[in-house]
This record gives structure tokens, sequence and C-alpha cells, in this order.
């Protein structure tokens, strides 16, 4: 292994960039456990769709001027297909008596991710495609960048700073955190507590389907492009605590850290492995997460 | 009475059915051949739908000649979605199930080996596609046989490439699978044995990776002339894409280990950035054919409005081998049928035969293509216009 100063600064710099992007997969993973109490293993299949609605909008409909429109839409386009099962799948989990919620969420989510990737294959075949982007290479201090990871970087705290507002100074976001707390509460208040779990279950597909779309022109678009990094996305949320959104951004920047230096200084083989170790690590050192929140039985 | 006499008609009807319909009927049941490639991912699945369309038009193409033996091919297509568990399961099935005599397509060397190991028991012969590794023939199975090009060449041939150009610093960048590994490990020990005074940077990585960069800039520090590129499928792109971004492109050269550029989604992918490309080949537009080669060519463009690449070429060839060893042995007993093999010469696509001889190493049972460097000169290439930049033995 080659080692200068440079070249720890690069690595340094590409390991937080790829560690936003991954927060934002986390992130969308934890804000739908946080109100709905489910985990969605689909999630990764949500930025599979997003990622090909942006290679269609931005080869087919707009060019690639518009990768930003078509990242809104992809957004857009995940949120309403989030609205839409959310009903269907999830919500007679809550609506009808059910002992064993966790286990038919469980199940529900799998079949999802398995229908959705086939679906993907039969529609889109098996090739890779990449929607194209004329940004030209940006570099950040001595790190050259592609444009088009930058501009999924800007995005990604962008929309980390929307979501944070929405949360933190709006009704609706006051009403999904209250559901977060307690849901019977929220119930007894007078508030439709399905309609939120509607809600926030496509604001978290959303952002996966954002991630996927910013990502597309640099990971490319098939059918299994969201499973690794959905796996991201759970090593982050079992990092940074589970339900906690801070504990995702600082999940996927320690990720990113750790995995962009253990590839460029330790051994590349195993770069996946430093993820693992290091959620290991702090559940060694603090079981419910560097930002988890210990919890209340009665 | 009525009820006696009914009964009996029935028996009798069925002891006539067993002895004597039934085996006339297996008479007619058809050969199956088995087709284990990659049609869904992780697998490389443009290279196992290449190898599907071949295999499917050698199997058209050996009933409309009348089958063999009298009977009629059949094909079975499994999907082993480059998992070796699945590439097992599915021979496992062709063989118990359904019969199968003879199971090839294989695109992915990890699962060939793998399938190896179970059809060395099972008796079945195996024919590799277009599987790289050494171990898929190097174990000497009677049952292992392949029509492509081992480590050793392939290796021999970008080495021979970089020193034609006169490169001393080179990277190699390879995926931890048997292939990536085997080809990074021959091309230090060629280096070696053959006392070529290069400089070799090897990088290996998991080819789950989504993010080559750090990899990539500790290739930039080592400032090499040219880069091997043994990634395969998905990081096999990304490698190029992410060797622009680092500035490592267009200044160094780069070869991909196998022709992934030769598809035409290549340059929907690359663009701009595919000029430059290097590619190891086994077959190029401009190479002679068979006249089988050239019939199989103009039904593939007919059918598939597209000219055809190497691993329809095999898909193809290897479905036309085994019905001849089957004729040859005149039996579809697999002894029988791989004592054919190892003692026949075949013709296939090439101009070459096909041959299977009871060599020393990866060379066991192994038919190898010629192998060439080919180079995207300007965009939109097609592989057929494709720059010559080396031949292997030439």
């Amino acid at each position: 292994m080659i080692f200068s100063t440079e070249l720890l600064v690069q690595t340094v710099l590409s390991g937080l960039m790829v560690g936003v992007l991954y927060a934002l997969m986390a992130l969308g993973i934890t804000f739908i456990y946080s109100i709905v109490k489910t985990i969605n293993w689909a999630m990764g299949e949500f930025y599979m769709i997003g990622s090909y609605i942006q290679f269609v909008a931005v080869h087919y409909v707009l060019g690639a001027r518009w990768w930003w429109l078509a990242a809104i839409i992809s957004a857009a386009g995940t949120f309403l297909i989030g609205l839409i099962l959310e009903p269907i799948l999830i919500k007679p989990m809550y609506a009808r008596p059910m002992q064993r919620r966790d286990d038919y969420a469980t199940v529900v989510t799998i079949a999802l991710l398995l229908l959705l990737r086939s679906l993907a294959v039969a529609l889109g075949g098996p090739n890779q495609y990449r929607p194209e982007s004329d940004l030209p290479v940006v570099w950040i201090g001595p790190l050259p960048q592609e444009g088009a990871r930058v501009a999924a970087f800007v995005c990604a705290l962008l929309a980390l700073g929307i979501f944070w507002i929405v949360i933190k100074k709006t009704w609706v976001g006051l009403a999904l955190r209250a559901a977060a707390q307690n849901r019977l509460a929220v119930q007894t208040s007078g508030v439709d507590v399905y309609r939120l779990d509607a809600i926030a279950f496509a604001i978290g597909v959303a952002l996966a389907g954002l991630s996927g779309a910013l990502l597309a022109p640099l990971f490319m678009v098939f059918p299994t492009n969201g499973a690794v990094t959905t796996v991201k996305g759970f090593e982050i949320i079992v990092i940074g605590g589970l339900g906690s959104i801070p504990g995702a951004l600082i999940g996927g920047l320690l990720l990113g850290l750790v995995e962009s230096l253990g590839a460029a200084f330790v051994s590349s083989p195993y770069q996946n492995v430093y993820g693992f170790l290091l959620v290991i690590l702090v559940l060694i050192i603090r079981p419910n997460g560097l930002f988890g929140e210990r919890g209340r039985e009665a | 009475m009525q009820r006696r006499g009914v009964l009996g008609a029935a028996s009798l009807l069925a002891v006539l059915v067993t002895l004597g319909f039934a085996p006339a009927r297996a008479q007619q049941e058809p050969i199956v051949f088995g087709l284990i490639t990659p049609l869904s991912p992780p697998g490389e699945t443009a290279l196992g739908q290449l190898a599907k369309r071949g295999a499917e038009l050698g199997v058209d193409y050996i009933n409309e000649k009348g089958g063999v033996l009298g009977r009629k091919v059949a094909l079975s297509v499994h999907d082993s979605a480059g998992k070796n568990e699945q590439g097992v399961a599915a021979y496992r099935r062709l063989v118990s199930s359904e019969k199968a005599v003879a199971v090839f397509g294989f695109i992915h060397s990890g699962v060939n080996i793998a399938v190896n190991e179970v059809a060395k028991e099972m008796g079945v012969p195996t024919m590799g596609t277009q599987t790289g590794a050494s171990d898929v023939t190097a174990k000497k199975y009677d049952i292992a046989f392949r029509t492509h090009a081992v480590d050793a060449p392939r290796a021999a041939a970008w080495l021979g490439w970089i020193q034609k150009n006169k490169w001393k610093r080179i990277s190699v960048i390879a995926e931890t699978t048997d292939y990536g590994i085997g080809l990074a490990k021959e091309t230090e020990k060629q280096n070696k044995d053959k006392n070529l005074g290069l400089e070799i940077q090897t990088i290996m990585f998991d080819r789950t990776t989504t993010d080559l960069l750090p990899q990539l800039l500790q290739v930039k520090a080592f400032k090499p002339d040219a880069i091997v590129n043994i990634g395969v499928g998905q990081p096999l792109d990304l490698i190029i894409t992410q060797a622009h971004t680092t500035g490592l492109l267009p200044g160094a050269q780069m070869v991909t280990s196998y022709d992934a550029p030769a598809r035409p989604q290549f340059w929907q992918l690359h663009g701009d950035k595919g000029v430059g490309i290097n590619f190891i080949a086994f077959y190029s537009p401009k190479s002679e054919l068979s006249d089988l080669g050239k019939e199989f060519a103009k039904r593939y463009q007919a059918k598939f409005n597209e000219p055809p690449v190497y691993a329809a070429l095999n898909g193809f060839a290897n479905a036309i081998v085994f019905a001849e060893a089957i004729k040859t042995a005149n039996s579809t007993e697999p002894k029988a049928m791989i004592k054919a093999l190892e003692e026949g010469s075949f013709t296939g696509w090439s101009t070459s035969p096909l041959t299977f001889p009871r060599a020393e190493g990866p060379l066991w049972h192994n038919w190898s293509p010629p192998l060439m460097v080919l180079r995207y000169a300007t965009k939109d290439q097609t592989p057929a216009t494709a720059e010559v930049a080396y031949v292997l033995g030439q």
C-alpha cells in the first residue's frame, strides 16, 4: 500500500462523501421504523425504482441538463408508490388484530422485495444502464470527484436539511414525532395515525428513491443495485441507533470513512468487512447504537 | 360379470401399455441438454443471455438436421444467477429429474468449479462455455470440458500487448473471485517466470463493492503505464468510470480481461469515456469462421438483427459438440460420450477444430479460442471496426 498525506486526505474526503449518500438510505429505513415500527426489507428496491425512473427521465425525456428535475420526479414517484402500497401491505398490520406483527412485516416486505426485483428484470432486462451526466469533474481540495457525485452529495445534504425542517418545524412533522413516541396518545388526540403511517412510509421510501436517483450515474442502474446500499443502510442504523436521525448521518459518515480508509491503507478485498467490524464494536460498547435510546418497558 | 369383463380389459390394456408402448414412447423422448447460465443478477446476465441464444440456435440446428440417434434434442435452461449453490442445485435437478446427458452454458468459473465437484460423482459431462479459471479443468476430472481461454493464455495476451508497447509499470485491479484471483496470480507468475521485468501493483476488491475510488486512488499513486481491469459486469464498468474521475484515464492505457465492451450497451454506459479502452477478445467479426460458423452467424443475424458475439458462438458450438459426441459414441452413456470427446475432433464456429485432449494442467479437456486485444479508437465503434491492437502468437 502506498501512503502519503495527499492520498490520506483524498481517501478521507472520498469516504465522507460516500458516507453522506449512505446516510440518505439509512435515514429512510430509520424514519419508517420510528413511526410505523416496521423494518422495510424492500428499501433497496425503492432505491432501484428511483434509479430506473432517473434513467428513463434523463435518457428518454429530459436530457442530462435536467438531471435535478429527474431526481425530484424520482423521489416524487417513489413517494407515490409508497403512498399507494402502504395501506395495502402495512396498514393491515395495525388495522386488524394481529399477534405477530414483526413476522408479518418481515414476510410482506421481503415478498415485496422479490416482486419488485422480478418486475425490474422483466421490464428492464438484466442489463446495466446509466443516465447521462454532463457535470464536469470537480476538485475538492486534492480529490477529483465526478460532478454527479458532488451533485449527489450536495443534494443529499439538502434533502437531509429539508427533512429536518419538515420534521421539526411543520404540523405534519410534529404529528410524526408524536406518533414515533406514542401511537396511542396520538390516536386519542384525534390524529389519523394510519394516515401518518402512510405518509411516513412514503417519505421513507422517497428518501431511498432519491438516493437511487442521485447515485444512478455513479453506481449504475440494474435490478439489484439497491441490495448493497440497503445493507449499508442497516449497518448505519445499528451504528447510529435505530430511530435516530442524527445517528443515521453520523453512522453514514463513520461507515464511509472506515470503509475507505480500510480499503486504501489496510487491505482492499475486505472493504465491506470493515463496516461490519465497526458494527460489532459499536454493539459491544453501546448496544443501542451511538445515538439510540434504551428501550422502556412497562 | 360385466364389471369383471371391464376390469379384465383394463388390466390387459395396462399390461400392453407397460410392455409394448412405453419403450416405444421412451425412444421418442428427446435427449435433454442442460444449460446452466446466469440469467439474473448478481450473475453476468448479459453473457448468460448470449450463451442461451447460441445454445437455442444450436439445438434448433441439430433438430433440423434430424436430431441425434433418431431422437430430438431438448434444451432445459436453468438460471445460476452466478451463485455456486444455485448452479449445483440446477445440475442435480437436471441430472436426477430431467435425465440430462450433457450440461453447459457456464459463465462464472466459481459456479463451473462447484458443479464439477458434484458432476464428478454424478457422471454427466459439463462444458465451460466462458469460464476462465484454471481449476475448471486443471483438477483433471473426467467429466470437465471447456471451450474457453484459460488464465495462462489470457494473461499472456495482455502481457504480450504490454511488452509490445514497452510499458513497465502495470496495475492489476481484480475482483476476489476464482476468476479474478486466478488471473491476477497468473499475471504475476508469468512476469516472474518469463523474466519480463514489469513492476506490477496488484489490488484485489470484493465484487459487491459499489465504490472503488479508494482502490483507484492507490492505483493513481502508483503511476501505472497500463491498468488491467479484471472486474466482471458492474465492477468492470465502475472501474472505467472511476478511473476517468481520478484522472487515471485517458493518461494510462486500460485493458479489460474479457470482451464486455463488445456489447452494444457499452457506449450507452460510457459515451466518450469508452474511447481508448482495450479489451481481450476471442472473436472479431474480422475473424474467419468455419462453414458451420458462417451458417450460425447468418441465422443469428436473421433472428436477433445483430451479428453474433463470442458467448453466443460458444453456446452454439457446445450444443453441436455434444451432439456430435453422442453420434460418435452411438450412445448417451456418459463414459462413452467422454471417450468420444477426448478422442474426437469437432467442427465449431472457428476454423480451428475443437479437440479436448487429456493435456497437462488447465489445458486438460480444454479447447482455447484465438486471443487478441481490440481497441476502440473512436466513439460508437463496433468490434467489427475496432483496431486489432495485438494478437497472441503473432
